[in-house]
């Protein structure tokens, strides 16, 4: 996890492909350690590195340089990994006893963390164990390492826009914007429309009317503010009472990406990408042209190589693929149907508020971004709201335990 | 409804042999070749097939063009959304390949009864390849499951993936691309 503080309260984390676990708890193996003279050093550590390699252990250092109460240094060295059973003396390699004895080392068994750090705080909680390195990842995912000012500042527009949105229905809804990254142009535009009563095209925030019924509704039982999230309680659209316009599935994400491709239809009518490869089974078995070539590569930056959009009279050139090298901003993690949707449009980024703990398919239930078999990936990332942008629009309290039906 | 349920049930492989002539169309029309039947009261009630290429949105499985169907003609009858919720708990589906993840999770957020499929989806299957959506289900949160079966007619289905990504290979022999371009 990657975390980046914009100016007061807005945060940024990235949500990676494998489960987390808490900094405190991370998991260890066993090893084998000594106290050693710090004369000594350099000749143990080579001839250890020598013998023993830390093979699987490579973020971990080999020294543990501690300051003890009278000023002293006490300096120990990893001999060799230790079975999980203390008894098992046996295990450590003969070589490694011929320095134990040769320099008179007194052994201990001690823990060291497993997995390299993800994050400087679980760098940290692991250096309270044994000391580890810890290397920022690099992906070609712009944010995973960081996001610029400018970038933040755009992340928090458009998640603004997105809570904006999500708020100008009767009730609370999931909100969906999608936004190409390298001209801040917004592609589309959605609610849930679940069960919706308004027509779909009308996106019009009236913020009055929204802040009116939102105060009423904060009173009242939180799940009745958010069971009207069709990400997250997919199964309850039965239960709402009918009007004109409704879907099951018409989750924003959905709906943002139909308009997305209304929008490819419209600015570009004739022609049309021969979209063989287009998700079902075995899309890998062919790539029919070089600009396919391109965006079935896993170089979630492909994008950026066709080129600009220019408003009006978009080029040829600038004709997107499907969502390739866009981002999408929810106020909700996505279900599973919503995010395998998100992998078949090939959405760069997404960016989401709050966790979805019913259905939520990017960490919470499930972890599309960690499935390595699918045939596209994104990046994940939590944005986490100011306390002042949802005061605004009379919520007192993240709702981030509202699956729960805990009271705001 | 009884006429779907036993497995050695001769109709499974009739509406399944439907679905596969909806996944020949959409072959026919340069899309991934994957189509479906929903089945009601013994009585094939709506047919889908692949769009992504036509409608240039990726999400447009034969799936989710068979429900909605449905969904439009249950909608013109007025039906209520309770109405409509046990319609779809009344329904079969069959299709040529496995549901995707997306489409497995829409069938149940929609209580379908039951899923016969043809062929498993190794990168992208909703139902027991990838994830297993048809069982697991938050039951807290209103979650629904479904019964599903595979390797209804497989061979057919596969064939007609091999045919397809043959064609869209360059280096592939002549006469199959010949073959689609007629009417
Ligand atoms: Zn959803
Ligand atoms: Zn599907």
């Amino acid at each position: 996890m990657n975390k980046f503080k914009d100016h007061e309260s807005w945060e940024i984390i990235h949500i990676p492909d494998k489960p987390p676990f808490p900094p405190h708890q991370q998991p260890t193996v066993k090893v084998y350690a000594a106290v050693i003279d710090p004369k000594h050093a350099n000749t143990l550590v080579r001839k250890l590195n020598h013998i023993l390699p830390l093979e699987n252990l490579r973020h971990v250092k080999r020294v543990r340089k501690q300051q003890l109460d009278g000023g002293s240094t006490h300096l120990s060295v990893i001999l060799c990994l230790a079975g999980e059973d203390d008894s098992q003396l046996d295990v450590v390699p003969k070589e490694v006893v011929e320095l134990i004895d040769s320099y008179q080392l007194e052994t201990f068994i001690t823990k060291v963390c497993r997995y390299a750090p993800l994050s400087k705080e679980e760098w940290v909680e692991q250096c309270k164990i044994w000391p580890t390195s810890f290397h920022p990842p690099t992906y070609n995912i712009n944010g995973i390492t960081g996001f610029s000012e400018e970038e933040s500042h755009s992340v928090c527009t458009f998640m603004k826009l997105a809570l904006d949105l999500a708020k100008s229905e009767r009730q609370m809804v999931n909100a969906a914007v999608i936004v190409d990254p390298s001209t801040n142009e917004v592609i589309a535009r959605a609610c849930d429309q679940v069960y919706s009563c308004s027509s779909p095209i009308n996106h019009e925030v009236t913020k009055n009317h929204d802040n009116m019924l939102l105060n009423s509704s904060a009173t009242e039982e939180p799940n009745l503010l958010y069971d009207g999230v069709s990400c997250l309680y997919p199964w309850g659209w039965s239960n709402q009472k009918s009007c004109d316009s409704w879907h099951p599935l018409w989750h924003a994400a959905i709906v943002a990406i139909e308009d997305s491709a209304a929008r490819d239809r419209n600015l570009f009518p004739g022609s049309r990408h021969d979209l063989a490869e287009i998700d079902h089974v075995q899309p890998a078995l062919t790539y029919p042209s070089p600009k396919k070539q391109k965006t079935k590569s896993t170089d979630v930056n492909a994008y950026e190589e066709l080129g600009s959009h220019t408003n009006g009279c978009p080029p040829e050139s600038s004709r997107p693929y499907l969502c390739t090298g866009y981002d999408i901003y929810l106020i909700w993690e996505p279900c599973a149907m919503c995010a395998m949707a998100l992998v078949h449009q090939r959405i760069k980024r997404i960016f989401y508020a709050f966790p979805n703990p019913n259905a939520g398919a990017l960490g919470s239930v499930h972890r599309l971004q960690g499935e390595k078999s699918l045939n596209h990936h994104y990046a994940v990332f939590n944005v986490l709201l100011p306390q002042e942008s949802l005061n605004r629009g009379g919520v007192t309290e993240k709702p981030s335990n509202v699956a729960h039906g805990v009271s705001l | 409804m009884a006429s779907c349920g036993g497995g050695e049930n001769p109709d499974i492989v009739a509406f399944m042999k439907l679905a596969l002539e909806q996944a020949k169309i959409a072959f026919d029309s340069l899309e991934v070749p994957v189509g479906c039947v929903i089945v009601m009261d013994g009585k094939v009630i709506s047919r889908g097939r692949n769009r992504t290429n036509e409608t240039r949105n990726a999400t447009r499985h034969a799936e989710m063009e068979a429900i909605d169907v449905l969904l439009d003609q249950w909608k013109e009858k007025k039906l209520s959304k309770a109405e409509v919720s046990k319609m779809f708990s009344k329904c079969y589906l069959y299709v040529t390949c496995e549901p995707c993840i997306m489409c497995a999770g829409a069938l149940s957020f929609l209580g379908i009864k039951e899923v016969y499929y043809g062929c498993a989806n190794d990168k992208f299957g909703g139902c027991g390849s990838i994830l297993s959506l048809h069982t697991t289900s938050c039951e807290e949160v209103g979650g629904k499951s479904y019964k599903c079966t595979g390797g209804i007619m497989a061979e057919e289905a596969v064939s007609l993936f091999r045919n397809f990504y043959e064609l869209g290979n360059p280096n592939a022999p002549k006469p199959h691309r010949q073959l689609v371009q007629q009417p």
